[in-house]
């Protein structure tokens, strides 16, 4: 019977021994081992055996990034404006034993850290140059806090600011002000669409000048030309020019005569002589 | 006792075990189902194992189980993947010195593939290094790599 008993004892001691003796770390964990309240060692993923009774899991650290918001926070900058600015850092936990000896809560440590960091950053910083120049905050930023927690094991991968809005009056005051810009700029363009305007019309005026004149000049060339050749085909040989000149005063006449007002039409006897009269010296 | 343990009932209680095993994820009760498994052969090999013998067979089977399994088995488990293991991923590693540290100044590493989402990482070296030295990580502290040179 007492074997019996000493027996059933010793397989439950078996079993709570084995339970407590294997432990199953998940992927992307580690487990800080304590050997009696001392840190021993810590337990990778997958399935590890610790020595039960001595051995306790003191702690669970995940290991993978761990996405860290940045609660909004009013910043003023060097000018004196107040902007509002949120952050998200990411870690990873690269020593967990570091970070779960060397401070109570790292959380809270590395979000107080890094929005005292961003106080102090942009506060070195104009409006402008904070509002536009994000990288420069975050390489800053990430220079200003990875010393500080390398003692804690942490890596911090990346930090990005996510916004950065001017307060209430100041965004009116901006908006006004880049209102009245565009307003400028709309100024200045229309009044140098007329200064361009009132030139091209000049020059055209110009140019239709210079053409006109070009003109005149051909026409009275031409002109010339024509007198020219008129003279040479008349050559001191009168007959010719007197013949046309009759024939063009007869049809000057009678477009006289047809006309259909009252009229007194007054003919030359001697055509010739008027002709000539009107040739002047030629006929002479 | 009444009851007589046959070996079945120690079969039927170590397949329960085992499809326990399911439920409890916790790779404990299995060496418990083998067990019994061992002991119900046992049992059919050997009918006249009494009770205590049983239960100590039991006991000691389970234990030999596990130890057997982390002495021999364990280590042919090779790790899949380092994700989620940032510091087993870094260690190891080689780069380029594109910076050589000067005095109270840390220098900078390049790697091929980058270490942890960034190329180039500040470190530290205790002894000289020149720009061009391939140099490998031992330790990482915070964002800076405590380097040794090939």
């Amino acid at each position: 019977m007492a074997g019996i008993v000493l027996v059933v004892i010793f397989v439950i001691l078996v079993l709570v021994t084995i339970t407590l003796g294997v432990r199953l770390v998940p992927q992307g964990s580690k487990y800080v081992i304590q050997r009696l309240g001392k840190f021993h060692s810590t337990l990778s993923p997958g399935l590890n055996i610790i020595i039960p009774y001595i051995d306790t899991v003191a702690y669970k650290v995940t290991t993978k990034d761990i996405v860290l918001d940045i609660p909004s926070q009013e910043v003023i900058t060097r000018d004196n404006a107040v902007i509002i600015a949120n952050a998200v850092a990411y870690l990873n936990i690269v020593s967990p034993e570091k970070a779960v000896y060397g401070v109570t809560d790292y959380i809270v440590a590395i979000q107080t850290l890094v929005q005292t960091s961003l106080r102090s950053i942009v506060g070195e910083m104009d409006l402008d140059d904070a509002l536009s120049s994000r990288d420069m905050i975050k390489a800053k930023l990430k220079a200003a806090i990875s010393d500080d927690i390398s003692d804690w094991g942490i890596t911090l991968k990346t930090v990005e600011i996510q916004d950065i809005t001017p307060s209430k009056t100041m965004q009116t005051a901006m908006e006004e002000q880049a209102a009245a810009e565009r307003g400028r700029r709309a100024t200045i363009t229309r009044a140098e669409g007329e200064k361009s305007a009132a030139i091209l019309s000049a020059d055209g005026r110009l140019e239709a000048s210079k053409r006109d004149a070009q003109a005149q000049v051909v026409l009275a060339e031409a002109s010339q030309r024509a007198i020219q050749k008129v003279t040479e085909a008349i050559q001191a040989n009168e007959m010719p020019v007197l013949y046309l000149l009759g024939e063009k005063y007869i049809e000057a006449v009678r477009q006289i005569s047809t006309a259909n007002n009252a009229k007194v039409v007054l003919l030359p006897a001697d055509i010739p002589a008027a002709v000539r009269g009107i040739i002047g010296t030629l006929g002479k | 006792m009444s009851f007589t343990l046959l070996y079945w009932h120690w079969l039927a209680l170590g397949m329960i075990l085992i499809i326990a095993e399911l439920f409890v994820p916790s790779f404990t009760i299995f060496w418990f189902g083998l067990g019994a498994v061992l002991v119900a052969l046992l049992l059919l090999l050997f009918p006249t194992i009494p009770l205590t013998g049983q239960l100590l067979c039991f006991a000691l089977a389970s234990g030999l189980f596990t130890w057997l399994w982390f002495r021999y088995l364990r280590p042919l488990m090779t790790d899949r993947t380092k994700a989620g293991l940032s510091r087993e991923a870094a260690l190891g590693e080689s780069g380029q010195v594109i910076k050589a540290p000067l005095e109270g100044q840390r220098g900078v590493v390049r790697f091929t593939i980058p270490l942890l989402g960034n190329d180039e990482w500040p470190f530290i070296c205790q002894t000289p290094t020149a720009v061009g030295d391939r140099v490998v990580v031992r330790e990482i502290s915070g964002n800076t790599l405590i380097v040794e040179k090939r």
